[in-house]
């Protein structure tokens, strides 16, 4: 199967203590996949490097094909049309109502008439539960509400690739049965690549079929989600168990 | 740290101050095709002009009572003449006092807004969220301000400099019985004035934009940091009026020879 994600040897450094030190990832056309690890790993680096905000240090990657880190602002641009992303907080535009915040990746790709653009907002709006709250402000919003909008604003555009920065962070059991509900659903509907990071591991298990995990800057489990309990690694067995004794 | 370090820490500041001139420059002159939403420079406009509007007035308002008090209690003291207190005034206040006085005002109220408002943008991920969709928030966010502040500066000063005369005729008239028609007299004003004026209200609405931009956008770690750059962008902001304020003072007195 052709990769839509491919890092090799992926390396990024702040000051003197690296972040990410040759992090091989591939990501099949279609899987979903979860990234796990504890706080300040890299996580949510990764998910940056790989749509193009952060530049790596070293390494390379690969998205559909297309040499991300070494292409041209135009090219970025390009890729960056078949990649939706939802930011660990939101990243909701304050000037902006839920409306023109969901919009606003079909409005700026121009290849859609108004009308589409109109449809599109009101289903992905029905689809994450948020019909009727087309006019209000991210401040009038609560915080599961505003990840829900984020949400909407990375499928809208149906990208090929998605990249979700805590998907659940801070919802209720409910809420964030019903947002991976509706990511499967998305999935199964578009085939689009997923790439979760998130903290709740239990949640995240149930959904992706691969985790991945980071430590330290290293990729210390990629595998089937059913099997990192008996991973051969004591980090990673005792990440995933949430255990008090161990090495982490 | 030695400078190869400094420099190498510095690069990413230095790049974008150099993005954020380029864009900005060449935005104001091809606005039509640079990439903002439709109406952003009057919305800028509306938010930099009349809602600075009634601060920049009183202020002005009272500074020139100040002023035009402090003045006429002196020449009282020296000569007793006040006939041509009303009409340096003018004067000093169209080339020197307006703009700076003005601007030193935005630099503290629209130059914090900016710095505020892109800083929490930058620490929410809203800046690379607007990546992420391919729009460079240079253009879509400082350019429409850099247009709008350029305006609004030289309407405000005029604006500004008009009360600064009215209480300085009334502070004249009721506290040493000067007559208005004799204050108000601006046969000293020569065209000079009017140009370094000019320049003043242009360079300080372009420069306060930009170096509040500049602070808000390398803003990091949080609201602690969006403070941080707040404070930067005022302090940036007002230094580079007062620098700038020096440089076309100077360079007026040699080649328009308009300073008295």
């Amino acid at each position: 199967m052709t990769a839509m994600v491919e890092c090799r040897s992926l390396c990024k450094s702040f000051g003197v203590r690296p972040l990410l030190d040759r992090v091989n990832v591939r990501l099949a056309s279609g899987e979903i996949c979860g990234l796990i690890g504890s706080a300040a790993t890299g996580k949510s680096l990764l998910l940056k490097l790989l749509c193009g905000l952060q530049a790596s240090d070293g390494g390379e990657i690969f998205i559909a094909g297309r040499r991300l880190d070494a292409s041209s602002k135009e090219e970025l641009q390009q890729s960056r049309k078949h990649i939706g992303m939802l930011f660990q907080n939101n990243a909701l535009f304050d000037f902006m109502t839920v409306r023109d915040n969901v919009a606003f990746p079909l409005v700026r790709s121009g290849a859609t008439s108004a009308e589409e653009i109109r449809e599109r907002v009101h289903q992905t709006l029905r689809a994450v539960g948020l019909s009727g709250s087309e006019e209000k402000l991210p401040a009038e919003l609560s915080g599961g509400m505003k990840k829900r909008v984020a949400l909407a604003r990375a499928l809208v555009a149906r990208p090929a690739l998605l990249l979700f920065d805590e998907p659940t962070a801070g919802l209720d059991p409910v809420t964030t049965a019903r947002i991976y509900e509706l990511l499967g659903a998305e999935q199964a509907r578009t085939r689009a690549t997923m790439l979760l990071v998130s903290s709740d591991v239990d949640g995240l298990r149930r959904f992706v079929p691969r985790l991945l995990m980071l430590h330290a800057g290293r990729l210390r489990y990629d595998g089937p989600s059913d099997k990192i309990d008996s991973s051969e690694d004591e980090v990673v067995r005792q990440f995933v168990r949430g255990a008090d004794e161990g090495p982490l | 740290m030695t400078p190869i370090s400094l420099l190498h820490r510095a690069a990413p500041s230095l790049e974008l101050l150099r993005h954020l001139l380029w864009r900005s420059g060449r935005g104001a002159f091809r606005l039509r095709a640079t990439d903002f939403p439709r109406g952003e420079v009057w919305r800028q406009m509306h938010q930099i002009g009349n809602r600075s509007l009634l601060f920049v007035c009183v202020t002005l308002s009272f500074l020139g009572m100040v002023l035009v008090f402090q003045t006429c209690l002196q020449v009282n003291r020296i000569t007793g003449d006040l006939s041509q207190v009303g009409a340096e005034f003018i004067k000093i206040l169209v080339h020197e006092f307006g703009p700076s006085l003005c601007a030193m005002m935005l630099a503290t109220r629209v130059g914090a807004g900016i710095a505020a408002e892109l800083g929490s943008m930058v620490v929410t991920d809203q800046i690379d969220a607007l990546a992420m969709n391919n729009v460079d928030p240079i253009d879509y966010l400082i350019v429409p301000r850099f247009v709008a502040s350029m305006v609004m500066t030289g309407a405000l000063t005029t604006v500004g400099v008009g009360c600064a005369v009215f209480a300085g005729a009334l502070t004249a008239a009721y506290s040493f019985h000067v007559n208005p028609v004799v204050f108000v007299d601006p046969s000293h004003v020569r065209i000079g004035d009017l140009v370094t004026g000019f320049f003043k209200c242009a360079a300080y609405g372009a420069a306060i934009p930009l170096v509040s931009g500049f602070c808000g956008l390398s803003a990091q770690g949080g609201s602690a940091g969006v403070g941080r750059s707040t404070t930067r962008a005022v302090i940036a902001s007002s230094f580079m009026v007062i620098v700038l304020d020096f440089v076309i003072s100077g360079v007026a007195y040699f080649t328009l020879q308009s300073a008295p």
